[in-house]
């Protein structure tokens, strides 16, 4: 097996897999997926109440549950927004804990950067888990555990995955609403990568990369071994050339879900970028979740009034082509 | 700072000998390598039975064919071998173990495209997305994956420590094909990241702990223009940055540079009086290391 450092090399993903790419227990469609769609305009906004009422819309009971929050901590750049807002994440573990959460630990394997302490500090993030005493996971030094993938869009048999995962009942995924130069889009579903160790797997995680970043996700995504939930920060989202590179977009918006194939159909609808065109989120749409707008009850702002029109790089112009 | 980092890190010892990536964790080749390598090289008593514990841990999971696999419950050979060279070339006692290690690491590289991906690269207009030159073979973090900065730096660090075991090898030719891929990633103004210098013509930047890291394995080339360029990215980057992994690997690279450290050294302690280093048993160490200055195991 040869790997580079080019992104995936394979982007006609599902047009040579006319049979069934996952596992029967894979399979996690429901008729029907609740997506809140909340204001939150600033990042001094009530958070925690705005949270709180997502949690509620959704119908999410966290009492007792062990919760690992996963935001998107990746790189720093002191004039981009490359991460979820430490505001959102903050307000996001209060929110827990105010609700009865047994545990709530916010963890994170930075995909370029091994140094958390940096990350951390730069980020903002290392003040707010000091003054609220939450508990920091690095991800890609967890001890891992060998995990079969539940579907074989890579050629993995089998992926490593950190021990705390396993020692949760709940994983929230919390986003940046980012345009991404290799996907599209990166969401609730890509921001998983992050589970990945690089003691295993290295950094940047290119052998993802190269196994082809749409196969990756869906695998990814198909074989955690815990439920998820996602609170996407679009207080400010990227457009451009993302994930680090883009420009700030001011969206305005949290959006909150239990089906994170939903969450990031109506993430991309809001960034009016096709769903259904962005391959990871197609295929995803087959067994992970609801991709379809009928399937997908929205509630909370109306998408038509909070769309913004996310530019993407060129490689991607078709996405702006919307059919739903 | 240095007598309280001593203690948390002989505190945070497994009970097989090894250390984890913090507090708790399972043992793993390269956190017990970088605490032995730390420990070793203060020469106290108070860390003897420390220094005998994890040199133990480290020779009862060489693998047969030379190599350390990441942890205690892998197998297969991993980049981590490189680091328990470092830390037991300190022994004349294993010197067969470390010969066995680095004949092992010379033999491990990189992969590059093959030919239908380099054709598919051409076609898709992807083959100059990173502007590197992907003829280099260096070391990967996975085995017979693509060659990145770290593992390179590692494994020549390794090398050369131990060049004199490796006579009969092609060491003299790896070392330089790792040379080569490191000088190729630099970035535009100095300085290594990961591995990418630029990603779709948008520059990218260096990490502080990266580059470091970088000139250490480059260190017999201290005068080189790049090497200059990189230790002037260095100095800036990393008292920019808050951290105590970039600082540690900062203080250890200007060390062997002969650059002054007392200003570093005094950062470092004002980071571990803030954060502890978040725990994390690799900043302890590489903390003991630089604050110690003596027995640098990272000098060739």
């Amino acid at each position: 097996m040869k790997f580079t450092a080019a992104g995936s090399l394979f982007p006609a993903l599902g047009a040579c897999e006319p049979s069934r790419n996952w596992q029967r227990d894979a399979y996690r469609k429901k008729d029907s997926s609740r997506v809140a769609i909340l204001p939150a305009r600033r990042y001094d906004a009530p958070l925690k109440e705005i949270i709180l009422k997502g949690i509620k819309l959704c119908g999410l009971d966290v009492k007792g549950k062990r919760i690992v929050v996963k935001p998107n901590l990746v790189e720093f750049d002191p004039k981009g927004v490359i991460n979820t807002n430490p505001a959102v994440i903050e307000a996001a573990v209060d929110s827990f804990r105010f609700l009865g959460a047994a545990s709530v630990v916010v963890a994170e394997g930075p995909g370029h950067r091994r140094d958390n302490e940096y990350l951390l500090s730069a980020s903002g993030l290392y003040d707010v888990m000091r003054e609220h005493k939450i508990r920091y996971v690095d991800l890609n030094s967890d001890d891992v555990r060998a995990t079969p993938v539940r579907s074989s869009f890579t050629r993995f048999k089998q992926l490593y995955l950190p021990e705390t995962l396993y020692h949760a009942d709940l994983l929230v995924s919390m986003p940046k609403l980012k345009t991404h130069h290799w996907a599209g889009a990166t969401l609730s579903l890509k921001n998983m990568f992050g589970v990945i160790p690089g003691t295993v797997y290295g950094w940047p995680k290119n052998i993802l990369h190269w196994q082809g970043i749409h196969e990756s996700i869906l695998d990814i995504n198909s074989s955690l071994p815990l439920p998820q939930f996602a609170i996407v920060d679009g207080i400010v989202g990227m457009e451009g050339n993302g994930p680090l590179q883009g420009e700030p977009k001011a969206s305005g918006v949290l959006i909150f879900g239990d089906d994170l194939v939903a969450v990031d159909a109506s993430a991309a609808r809001l960034m009016m970028l096709e769903p259904g065109k962005i391959k990871y989120l197609a295929k995803a749409g087959d067994f992970l979740g609801n991709l379809e707008r009928e399937k997908i009850e929205q509630v909370g702002e109306r998408l038509d009034q909070v769309q913004q029109n996310f530019r993407v790089i060129d490689n991607f112009a078709d996405l702006k082509k919307l059919t739903s | 700072m240095i007598t309280e980092a001593i203690g948390l890190l002989l505190s945070t010892q497994n009970s097989d000998g090894g250390w984890g990536a913090s507090e708790g964790k399972r043992s793993n080749t390269e956190n017990t390598a970088i605490a032995v390598a730390a420990l070793k090289s203060l020469a106290q008593k108070s860390a003897t039975e420390g220094v005998s514990r994890g040199t133990r841990w480290l020779l009862q999971h060489q693998n047969q064919d030379g190599s350390w696999p990441l942890n205690d419950a892998a197998k297969e050979g991993s980049w981590t071998s490189a680091h328990a060279i470092v830390a037991l070339s300190a022994f004349p006692e294993h010197q067969e173990a470390v010969r066995r290690a680095a004949r092992w690491l010379v033999l491990q590289e990189g992969s590059k495209p093959g030919l239908l991906a380099q054709i598919i690269l051409l076609v898709t207009g992807k083959s100059n997305i990173n502007d590197l030159n992907n003829d280099l073979i260096g070391w990967s973090w996975v085995p017979n994956s693509f060659s990145w900065v770290e593992p390179t730096s590692y494994a020549l660090i390794a090398l050369k420590k131990t060049r004199a075991l490796l006579s009969e090898t092609n060491a003299a030719e790896r070392i330089s094909q790792g040379e080569a891929v490191i000088y190729d990633r630099m970035c535009k103004a100095g300085g290594w990241n990961y591995g990418n210098s630029k990603v779709l013509d948008y520059a990218l930047w260096p990490y502080p702990d990266i580059t470091a890291v970088a000139l250490i394995a480059l260190q017999n080339r201290a005068a080189e223009t790049a090497n200059q360029t990189s230790l002037a990215s260095l100095r800036q980057t990393a008292r920019e940055t808050d951290s105590g992994l970039a600082l540690s690997w900062g203080t250890i690279c200007l060390d062997l540079y002969g650059q002054k450290t007392d200003e570093w050294k005094e950062l470092i302690a004002k980071r571990f009086e803030k954060t502890r280093f978040l725990g994390e048993t690799k900043t302890l160490a590489l903390a003991i290391i630089a604050l110690n200055g003596t027995n640098n195991p990272f000098r060739i």
